[in-house]
């Protein structure tokens, strides 16, 4: 029985997951990234061979990915995270065809093709507005923990309009909105939809095409879920594992050259 | 094999003082490719462009609209914090509005003896066009003569013409050699000799290019050429970002830059009146978007470079700010990606977030490489 892992090293966290023989996840795990980026690309793993009950040695392949994936020093290769998390997606949902994901500091959309190949891709430039950044700057203003941004957001009834563009600049505004004596969590639906605003003008860029499927660290929060759909129009597809998506995309890679190696070698293929 | 291009590249100043002093002649540096450097070579003029140093800076602020684009601006930083004091003088032809103001500014905060202003026509499809530029010519010829205090002769004319077509025949012969299953030279080496031609006494550069090429067609560098790719948009001398892409597995085969193919692309056709022969080739030169209107000339041209070179994907960039690019590029990306040439869009500025731009272009490379990512 062969094993294969991911280690996806986010800005924020590090996701860690490891699949079977029949791509099925056998565990998964994740820490805080943190100023130590080996360390936690390590601690993630340990985390899920400890989950999975394996030894090291069990895993044959592992991929990093991740903006920290060169420092997945024990992974055999690097993949980045915009084909992991397609190929994830693909294999969470196979119908799958447009895939957004949202993280602690880059929102990327990503069209695929059936197959889980990445056919297009943009992310956000230059500013973390839209991604999962802006939560955290509407989290320490409102003194509310990130978990709890999405259900406080939920009981909003009369949005306010976030008009800035600027993560920074988003905390001032949500103070100012506190100071006219807004609802707290009127305020927080109206910074979830200036998210989902966001994010579906870089959908657009890359073309809409259904499925869509919602994966990164914010996928688990409810309200930004409702907020897309409203925005798009349509269901995103949202798993229980949209969190691990991208180590899940490694970890099927790494299983795939496990497979690959086993299998003779196909005609015309080039050694290299 | 480059070592004497990019030691020129690198250290443009160093070369234009030492020539300066070892000639006694004057520096003009020029803003935009539309300037007509034959005529000051005529006159024993050394025209150099004015590139930015890619450094943050603080100098340019109340001189130029902060949406300008930041080319423009690392332009003006550069005379303002007397880089190019060595300059005897400035001149522009007309391209964009950033850069015009990067000159008026440089004009008025760091004078020099000589600057001038050269109204290159921006609808050059029209017929009006050539004899239009011509008579700017002999206008700008005379001054030339009256600075530098040389009478121009057609004589002095054909030899820089000459001097200048060789020029860019021998970069095209060095471009022939890209097009090669295993290019025997880097996008970044190709891209520091054309910006090194820009800076250096072409007759120099010449001799240096016959050296290069003797060697070229035998040289092995060893490395694997991956993903061919091209490179397409507004100005750019970003070695580093070159260098990146390069080390990812790829290697730029050809280009579509000022500070490539646009700059030497077009030779000067010889014509009785010489003026007249200089202004057409500036008139039918591979365009700058500023001038490709209302055909989109560029188009067709950028194709034919993708076919010949064998380019498997294209990075189309553009300056941050630069309205004439912004205009073009989702022309440009469609025209690609119907020819069956993928794409990446990145927006520059004076630096460029390597880190965040290297997971786009691995990601890039990776849509060449899907299905066998572990070959």
């Amino acid at each position: 029985m062969a094993y294969a892992a991911g280690v996806d090293v986010g800005s924020t966290q590090t996701k860690a997951v490891i699949v079977g023989e029949a791509r099925q996840i056998v565990s998964r795990a994740l820490v805080e990234t943190g100023a130590n980026v080996i360390r936690a690309a390590e601690k993630a793993f340990e985390e899920a061979l400890h989950a999975g009950d394996l030894r090291e040695e069990e895993v044959e392949y592992v991929v990093g990915t991740g903006y920290g994936r060169y420092k997945v020093t024990f992974g055999n290769t690097q993949i980045t995270e915009i084909s992991c998390h397609g190929r994830g997606a693909v294999h969470m949902f196979p119908g799958t065809r447009t895939v957004v994901d949202m993280g602690g500091q880059d929102t990327k959309a990503i069209r695929v093709s059936y197959t889980g190949e990445i056919v297009d891709f943009c992310m956000n430039d230059k500013c973390a507005a839209g991604t999962g950044r802006f939560l955290g700057a509407a989290s320490s203003a409102l003194g509310i923990p990130i978990d709890g941004l999405g259900p406080t957001a939920l009981r909003g009834e009369r949005p306010v309009k976030i008009s800035t563009t600027c993560t920074v600049f988003a905390e001032s505004e949500v103070l100012s909105w506190l100071g006219k004596g807004k609802k707290i969590e009127d305020i927080l639906l109206g910074v979830h939809q200036s998210i989902a605003a966001r994010s579906a003008g870089l959908l657009r860029r890359v073309g809409i095409e259904e499925e869509v499927t919602f994966t990164g660290g914010v996928a688990r929060n409810m309200a930004m879920v409702d907020t897309l759909n409203d925005r798009l129009g349509l269901k995103v597809n949202v798993s229980e594992e949209s969190h691990f998506m991208g180590a899940l995309g490694a970890a099927l890679f790494a299983l795939d050259h496990i497979l690959a190696s086993r299998a003779p070698a196909k005609s015309g293929e080039h050694a290299s | 094999m480059f070592e004497q291009l990019r030691e020129w590249e690198r250290n443009r100043h160093d070369y234009a003082k030492a020539w300066k002093q070892r000639t006694g002649g004057k520096v003009l540096g020029y803003f935009c490719t539309y300037v007509p450097e034959e005529i000051l070579h005529a006159a024993g003029v050394l025209p150099v462009r004015i590139l930015g140093s890619h450094e943050p800076q603080d100098v340019t602020e109340p001189h130029i609209f902060g949406m300008y684009c930041p080319f423009c601006r690392d332009c003006l930083a550069q005379g303002l914090k007397g880089r190019y004091d060595y300059l005897d003088g400035i001149m522009i032809a007309q391209s964009c509005l950033h850069i015009r103001q990067a000159y008026t500014s440089w004009e008025k905060h760091r004078p020099r003896e000589f600057s001038y202003y050269l109204p290159m026509p921006n609808h050059v499809q029209s017929l009006r066009a050539l004899p239009y530029l011509t008579g700017e010519l002999v206008q700008f010829k005379a001054a030339v003569e009256e600075w530098t205090g040389k009478t121009i002769a057609n004589a002095d004319l054909d030899k820089a013409i000459e001097v200048y077509n060789e020029n860019r025949r021998l970069m095209h012969a060095v471009y022939e050699l890209r097009k090669g299953e295993e290019p025997p030279l880097t996008g970044e080496e190709a891209m520091e000799m054309v910006i090194a031609s820009q800076m250096t006494d072409k007759t120099e550069h010449n001799e240096e290019l016959r050296k290069v090429l003797a060697g070229l067609p035998t040289r092995k560098d060893g490395r694997d050429t991956g993903v061919r790719l091209m490179i397409i948009g507004s100005e750019d001398d970003d070695t580093e970002f070159i260098n990146m892409v390069e080390s990812c597995g790829a290697t730029f085969v050809v280009d579509e830059h000022c500070t490539g193919t646009r700059y030497f692309w077009n030779e000067v056709e010889p014509r009785h009146d010489r003026l007249e022969a200089i202004a057409a080739r500036y008139i039918d030169r591979v365009p700058c978007p500023s001038k490709d209107w209302v055909e989109r000339t560029r188009i067709q041209h950028i194709l034919e470079l993708a076919r010949e070179w064998k380019v498997d994907g294209a990075i189309v960039m553009q300056q941050k700010f630069c309205d004439p690019h912004e205009l073009d590029t989702p022309a440009i990306r469609k025209a690609l990606e119907d020819a069956g040439i993928k794409t990446l869009f990145l927006e520059f500025d004076v630096t460029v977030p390597i880190g965040q731009f290297k997971v786009r272009v691995e990601a890039f490379l990776e849509m060449f490489a899907e299905e066998d990512l572990f070959d």
